[in-house]
């Protein structure tokens, strides 16, 4: 224990260095702006700007895409919360509470909220990362295809318990989301499912342009259509800042979503996204008043904010224990530091201490960074509302196709998006806020998108019987 | 004063078509990678385009263009406007693509024939490992307790028809064993399941298992190589041992479309040649533990049809999996 904090010391002293704290307020506003932009999230901005990072020297540069991917995770936030523009699926639940926040006058409360939680969640994983990966990172990588599937199907349940309104719909919307999630190359055969000759389409639909097709696209064509009420906002100065009752009802939220959120930010794959739904799903179900959520409940912006930052973090874990890509964000920071020289390895903590420590250090300097720089911005995010919806719209419908261009160069990505949105009818936004067939068919279609990916290599394992005492690596027989 | 001004236009209409021929290039060249940042394309990728724009006086623009295991970047390349402005960075999987398409009788992406050789890059041979608490000391072992309970003894791979799953597909075939195949979607989580115990043999890349190996998590068996690798001087390669066809590299290498006039795939291979003796470009390359590999066009061709046949017949071999 008394190593890990002279260790930790050491970290301090190598993050606390001016060049290195320059780059991770760098990074942490670079990412902050990358999140804000609907359409990139942490994966693509941390991919964009990788080449950047090649000249400068490794510990520098995975600070600096650390801090790129956290700013990325606080930016996506902001778009949700105030505009109902999610740049991922894990921000699809926030959008829920937050923007129904943000029609009530709260909008500056569940920024703060969630920037507060996101620091919370990030700061007690990294704790948890730095005192506990070895042991945790050999057990997350029992993790198979077979139990990767019982995950997402525990996502999926979740997700159909996940608000309230008709049963019916949300089987019907999560079943259209998991056909949409079958499109592409299946893992196990190599066969193009509904690919139509377009090779684009060999990776199934992103979860990028789906996401932002249902919400943003729609959220912008709906107000054009004078469907919502446009109304300009004036923040005041009381909006900006969390009542002592909405910061009352957000502490057991952000402390069960960090728990929640590392356990399944450990596990290798994208379950992050799971992470925000089921943190959402437990909120509900643990709260007083569950008929609030969708109306702007506080807890539905704390807690999956929270896991999805605190799952972030978890993430980390088998990558920087084991050297372990154990996700495509680990992935890419590995290969940076490939590109440095450094080969990551089950070595990396000895053969590398002043970088795994520099970096353990410079997560914990970019949270705090992020939160001084969050707080204070809620007025100027806040003051965007107020630009008359006949400049700021158009201005987001073209950020939405940039960044949705921008991922992949892809202008199939682009049709699926403007494609998608026409799944979504003209009338819903006004069914409630809840706004229940998106907010399912998102999640549902991430999920069978991974299940395609990392599921699907189950079958070769054969049948799956879950078993006492363990006779596989997890429980696999 | 008129007649010097209809000069000076005529001049100046003269002059790109004869600048276009003599001092290529004007402007930037894009070299399409068909991967995501981050993967060994694009690793290869960034330093020969520094070096490249050293020599050429212009940028060289990395454009990643994932999707479809190469397929989309790859046909972008193909299809580009052949005037030297367009080049691309493939892997061994440009010659995989087309078969697996012919397989399941699709459109293809693209052809082969499509796309000129400028240069091979790097070569790496793949290296078969396993959990160093399997019972196998040896391949022998390997070899011999596969045959004994053949299709039980399990293997993952970055994907179907992936370069991964050919390289141990050669191997069985060679062996005359049946090793029962685990694909994930891209080499990270093929490492993964290897290194969760949820399969039992990988073959991959040096720069992949060589930390894993050294930490003493995996053990090394063979090596697809012609020759040892420099960081495993210990591991025999599949020659050694008496498989003589077995040989198998991941390879990087430049291309461009077809129809490039002959001049301007001249003035590409020069810069190409030197490019690769750039001393930053050698430094980039020694920290990624990969050796430089390079090949003129001519040789390129000859490795590239002899590649191209191997895997094109491992495909075939595999059929389609039901």
């Amino acid at each position: 224990m008394i190593e890990t904090f002279q260790n930790l010391f050491l970290g301090f002293s190598i993050a606390l260095q001016p060049g290195v704290l320059l780059y991770a307020v760098v990074g942490c506003v670079v990412g902050t702006l990358v999140g804000m932009m609907p359409g990139l999230g942490p994966l693509a901005g941390i991919s964009l700007l990788l080449p950047i990072t090649f000249g400068l020297n490794p510990t520098v540069a995975i600070v600096l895409l650390a801090g790129i991917y956290y700013g990325a995770m606080y930016g996506g936030s902001t778009t949700s919360i105030l505009m109902r523009l999610p740049g991922e699926a894990a921000s699809v639940m926030t959008c829920i509470d937050g923007y129904a926040m943000t029609k009530k006058g709260r909008g500056g409360a569940a920024l703060a909220i969630a920037a507060i939680g996101s620091f919370v969640g990030g700061t007690l994983s990294l704790v948890a990362l730095m005192l506990i990966a070895p042991p945790l990172a050999d057990f997350a990588l029992r993790f198979g295809p077979p139990e990767y599937t019982a995950l997402l199907m525990l996502g999926l349940l979740v997700l159909a318990y996940m608000s309230g309104g008709s049963m019916a719909k949300t089987l019907a919307m999560a079943t259209l989301g998991l056909l949409l999630g079958t499109v592409g190359i299946d893992t196990m055969t190599g066969f193009l499912r509904f690919q139509y000759g377009i090779i684009d389409l060999g990776d199934g639909l992103g979860v990028v342009p789906v996401v932002v097709g249902l919400f943003g696209i729609s959220e912008i064509l709906l107000t054009m259509g004078g469907a919502s009420t446009a109304t300009v906002r004036k923040p005041t100065l009381a909006e900006m800042l969390p009542t002592r009752t909405e910061m009352r009802e957000s502490v057991g939220p952000i402390g069960r979503g960090s728990v929640l959120g590392f356990i399944i930010g450990i596990i290798p794959g994208s379950a992050h996204i799971v992470s925000s739904f089921a943190s959402y799903a437990i909120e509900r179900r643990v709260a007083k008043r569950p008929e609030e959520f969708g109306q702007g409940a506080v807890a539905g912006v704390a807690g999956p904010e929270t896991a999805n930052n605190s799952a972030a973090c978890g993430a980390f874990v088998p990558m920087l224990a084991l050297g372990v890509p154990s996700g495509p964000i680990p992935a890419v920071m590995l290969a940076a530091l490939m590109v440095h020289g450094v080969s990551p390895g089950p070595l990396l903590i000895e053969q590398q201490p002043g970088l795994f420590w520099g970096f353990i250090a410079s997560m914990y300097v970019g949270n705090v960074v992020l939160l001084i720089l969050n707080l204070p911005l809620i007025g100027v995010f806040l003051w965007l509302l107020r630009i008359p919806f006949p400049y700021l719209y158009p201005l987001i419908l073209v950020f939405c196709l940039l960044g949705v261009y921008a991922v992949n160069q892809s202008v199939v990505d682009v049709w699926i998006m403007v494609a998608v949105r026409g799944c979504r009818g003209h009338r819903d936004a006004e069914s409630g806020a809840a706004d229940l067939p998106p907010a399912r068919l998102a999640p549902s279609h991430g999920v069978g998108d991974e299940q395609r990916r990392l599921g699907r290599p189950m079958r070769p394992f054969g049948p799956v019987r879950i078993s006492f005492p363990r006779t596989g690596p997890l429980f696999l027989p | 004063m008129k007649r010097l001004a209809s000069a000076m236009i005529g001049l100046a209409l003269l002059l790109p078509a004869t600048i276009a021929a003599q001092e290529y290039p004007t402007r930037p060249i894009t070299m399409v990678v068909p991967f995501p940042p981050g993967g060994v394309a694009d690793q290869t990728a960034r330093p020969t385009a520094s070096a490249m724009e050293k020599l050429l006086r212009q940028p060289v623009v990395v454009s990643n263009r994932p999707g479809a295991a190469g397929a989309v970047g790859i046909s972008v390349a193909a299809n580009a406007r052949p005037d030297g402005y367009t080049i691309l960075m493939a892997l061994s999987s440009i010659s995989v693509i087309p078969e697996a398409d012919k397989l399941f009788g699709r459109q293809p992406a693209y052809q082969l024939n499509q796309l000129t050789p400028i240069a091979l890059i790097t070569a790496d041979p793949t290296i078969l490992v396993v959990p160093a608490d399997s019972p196998w000391k040896t391949l022998a072992d390997f070899v011999a307790d596969a045959k004994k309970r053949p299709g039980e003894i399990s293997y993952s791979s970055s994907g179907v028809y992936s370069t991964l799953h050919l390289a141990m597909e050669m191997f069985a075939s060679a062996a005359d064993i049946k090793l029962k195949h685990v694909p994930f979607n891209g080499a990270g989580p093929a490492l993964t399941s290897l290194l969760g115990g949820h399969v039992q043999a990988l073959a991959s890349g040096p720069g992949v298992v060589v930390p894993h190996i050294e930490a003493g998590k995996l053990r090394p068996l063979a090596n697809w190589g012609a020759a040892r690798v420099a960081a495993l001087p210990d591991v025999p390669t599949f020659q050694e041992l008496g498989y003589k066809d077995v040989e198998f590299y991941i390879w990087a290498g430049l291309f461009a479309p077809a129809q490039t006039p002959a001049p301007l795939i001249g003035k590409l291979r020069d810069i190409t040649r030197a490019a690769v003796n750039d001393a930053e470009f050698l430094g980039t390359l020694k920290n990624m533990q990969t050796p430089r590999a390079y090949l003129d066009a001519p040789e390129f061709q000859k490795f590239l049809d002899k590649d191209a046949a191997r895997l094109a017949e491992a495909v075939k071999r595999i059929g389609k999996v039901e």
